[in-house]
């Protein structure tokens, strides 16, 4: 089982977050200040770590997390904050952080999310020119892609996304995300902008009678399922 | 105003200070006149007494006692009084000057001095000088001073008269200049009280004399009309969040109620829930971009500014609308500009704002219709447009629509939070840019625009301009009016 532990002082918000990961099928223990967050994954071996930006008592979030980088611990870390200013985001991530979520945030960002991160510690991707699921194949030399032996036309931006959820087959991806990953801006993503590129994608991808590749999870983004 | 208050005023301070510093002076240059005028005439008359010694003294003794008889007769009056004295005192020969015995005593030969002779009425004040001949004899020859005497006291009295005058004059002005800024004061103090009291169309009187008070007051009228622009604006935003957020909490309530008295089933329950999820969502979205303008306000944001390239920015915002563009049927046209448009800002925010803008124009343009969006480098300005074939906005609206919640009749129908072009207004103010909003014919054309620095490199929009770039978004829609 997945051993997720969570640094947050807040306890209302801890409760929360140890809920869904919880819900999600996460084993989850919790720290409230950065002291026991540091005791804990000394002592313990997690797979990843929820670690709140702004925390009491001495050691913040970046304290914690430069200790832990120091000690060797190579368990992915997302960083919480209520910091949205780009540089900070910047500082987290130079700082050893795997990825940045800014609060309010919705629980099926954050575990969709921690399963990237997790997928990507498990399975550390090689340099590869091929993508492939189900009977979808991309060359990523050539820019083409073939479904079933069959070419299919995309534009610069639907190759892209197309190669990002490739990446990430059979998880879910939110809309956020694709917006950062794909369009590489940090800023509001407009949902229902971002809906039109997959349908236009999914259009293209899919033949006639058969069934969509590109499922969309309700609440919290798109899942690619390419069967063999 | 009391005049009681007048010793605490710094113009009657300042103008008693100065009344002083004058006073001071003239009467050190009184001083000095009355002196060097004083010591010319003690001059004179020593000179004189010099020469008339050294007529006298060649002379033998019988032809010094004729001269001295004559001149008796020439000077009875005892103007130049000429004297022969023997060694006991005793008058020889000459005027009838009697030296008093005290003078006597201890006189001095041979250099000038002052004794008064205590003469019949009024005692008489002279200068003299003594010369002991080979004999033993004293020639003593001597001047009266009267004359000069009066003259010094003239000259003390009309000192006297001249600084009594000034000190008159002094005080009184000192008492004008403290009044009249008193006055003025006085104005700006009620001013400010009312303005304190709440009354926030109150402005600072100006007397149009353009001197420091009136600069002083125009500079605090200027601020207090940016506080009361800012207040209407705040009144508004909190009169139009209570308003806006009022609807979808009625929705979501009336939505969880009626689930509570009707749902039979599990699944009901459900579609009521997720229902309640999609409506708190869109009210926490509401609320992350109000919280996002402020932040973007407050110039938190600033810290993300870099060397933005504005063209890669419309090209992405472009692309990125573009499936949108295709199901409203409308046409979104890009003229891109070959060179890239540098400018220091936040590339996530400037995207954002585009992104609105198009959003907005594809909202408003009708099936069939245009929008065109492009960059521009011309005219010491670098900025983008971007136009529609909508219905445009109205003259009186322009100022309006980039106000927070504000959403026009027209658009009441349309999806929308009302807080798009807050956001775009609240990224062109950060980056000390231009907003303007025109008319297309038809449609509407909203033009975003930066100064670029003369000097060297660009300091971008971060930098406050004395001329307060912040203040251009408020000046120039109304441009646009006019």
């Amino acid at each position: 089982m997945t051993h997720v532990l969570v640094v947050e002082d807040d306890r209302q918000t801890a409760a929360e977050i140890t809920a869904a990961l919880n819900d999600h099928g996460f084993a989850v223990d919790h720290a409230a200040t950065g002291r026991e967050g540091l005791l804990k994954a000394a002592a313990e071996t997690y797979d990843a770590i929820v670690l709140d930006r702004m925390l009491p008592n001495g050691i913040d979030g970046l304290g914690v997390l430069s200790t832990l980088r120091a000690a060797g611990m190579d368990a992915p870390v997302l960083i919480l904050s209520a910091l949205s200013a780009v540089d900070e985001r910047v500082r987290g991530l130079r700082a050893g952080g795997d990825d940045y979520l800014t609060k309010p945030f919705d629980f099926l960002e954050l575990t969709a999310r921690l399963d990237v991160l997790l997928r990507r510690q498990s399975a550390p991707q090689p340099r590869e020119t091929m993508l492939r699921a189900g009977k979808l194949e991309m060359d990523l030399l050539t820019h083409t892609v073939r479904h079933a032996g069959r070419l299919i036309e995309l534009l610069p931006r639907e190759f892209l996304l197309l190669e990002f959820l490739m990446r990430h087959v059979d998880q879910v991806v939110t809309r956020t995300m694709l917006f950062e990953e794909v369009w590489n801006y940090r800023s509001v993503e407009p949902t229902n902008v971002i809906d039109m590129h997959i349908s236009k994608l999914r259009r293209k991808l899919d033949s006639e009678g058969s069934e969509t590749m590109i499922h969309t999870v309700r609440g919290a983004g798109y899942r690619l399922h390419a069967p063999e | 105003m009391r005049l009681s208050d007048l010793p605490r005023r710094t113009s009657f301070r300042l103008a008693l200070r100065f009344f002083l510093l004058f006073g001071t002076a003239s009467v050190a240059l009184c001083g000095f006149l009355y002196w060097e005028t004083r010591n010319y005439v003690i001059g004179r008359v020593d000179d004189w007494l010099v020469h008339e010694q050294s007529i006298f003294s060649p002379m033998d003794r019988d032809n010094l006692l004729q001269r001295l008889s004559a001149h008796l007769m020439s000077d009875p009056t005892l103007e130049r009084p000429v004297t022969l004295f023997n060694p006991s005192g005793r008058r020889l020969a000459g005027s009838q000057l009697s030296v008093p015995s005290s003078i006597w005593a201890s006189m001095p030969f041979d250099t000038a001095f002052r004794f008064v002779v205590p003469e019949s009425g009024h005692p008489m004040l002279f200068r003299g000088m003594a010369q002991r001949r080979p004999s033993g004899d004293i020639l003593f020859v001597a001047r009266d001073m009267e004359a000069a005497h009066e003259f010094s006291e003239v000259l003390i009295r009309a000192f006297i008269a001249g600084g009594i005058i000034t000190i008159l004059l002094g005080l009184a002005g000192a008492v004008a200049v403290g009044a009249d800024s008193m006055r003025r004061i006085d104005a700006v103090t009620g001013a400010v009280q009312r303005i304190v009291n709440g009354d926030l169309t109150e402005r600072l009187p100006v007397d149009g004399r353009m001197d420091d008070l009136d600069r002083l007051a125009e500079v605090i009228n200027g601020m207090i009309g940016e506080l009361e622009r800012l207040m209407h604006e705040v009144k508004g935003v909190c009169d139009n969040i209570a308003h806006d957020l009022r609807t979808p909490l009625t929705r979501l309530l009336a939505g969880l109620e009626r689930a509570r008295r009707r749902a039979a089933s599990a699944e009901e329950y459900g579609a009521a829930v997720d229902e309640a999820i999609l409506d708190t969502r869109d009210l926490l979205q509401t609320f992350a971009a109000l919280l996002r303008i402020s932040e973007v306000e407050n110039g938190a944001r600033r810290a993300g500014f870099t060397d933005a390239d504005l063209s890669a920015v419309l090209a992405d915002a472009v692309e990125l609308y573009d499936p949108m563009a295709e199901a409203k049927h409308v046409r979104l046209r890009f003229v891109p500009v070959d060179i890239p448009l540098l400018m220091r800002g936040d590339p996530n925010l400037l995207f954002e704002a585009v992104g609105n803008l198009i959003d907005n124009a594809l909202k408003f343009t009708p099936t069939g219709g245009t929008v065109t969006v492009g960059g521009f480098d011309r005219d010491g300005a670098i900025g983008f447009e971007i136009a529609d074939t909508g219905p445009g906005i109205p003259l009186r609206e322009r100022d309006a629509v980039l106000r927070r919640f504000y959403r026009s009749e027209a658009c009441r129908q349309t999806p929308g939070n009302g807080l798009g072009l807050a956001l775009v207004a609240a990224v062109v103010r950060l980056h000390g840019m231009v907003l303007a909003i025109e008319d297309a014919t038809p449609g509407c054309r909203v033009t975003i625009s930066q100064r670029k620095p003369e000097d060297g490199f660009r300091h971008g929009g971060a930098k406050r301009t004395p001329s307060g770039s912040d203040f251009e978004i408020k000046a120039e829609p109304i441009k646009g009016i006019a």
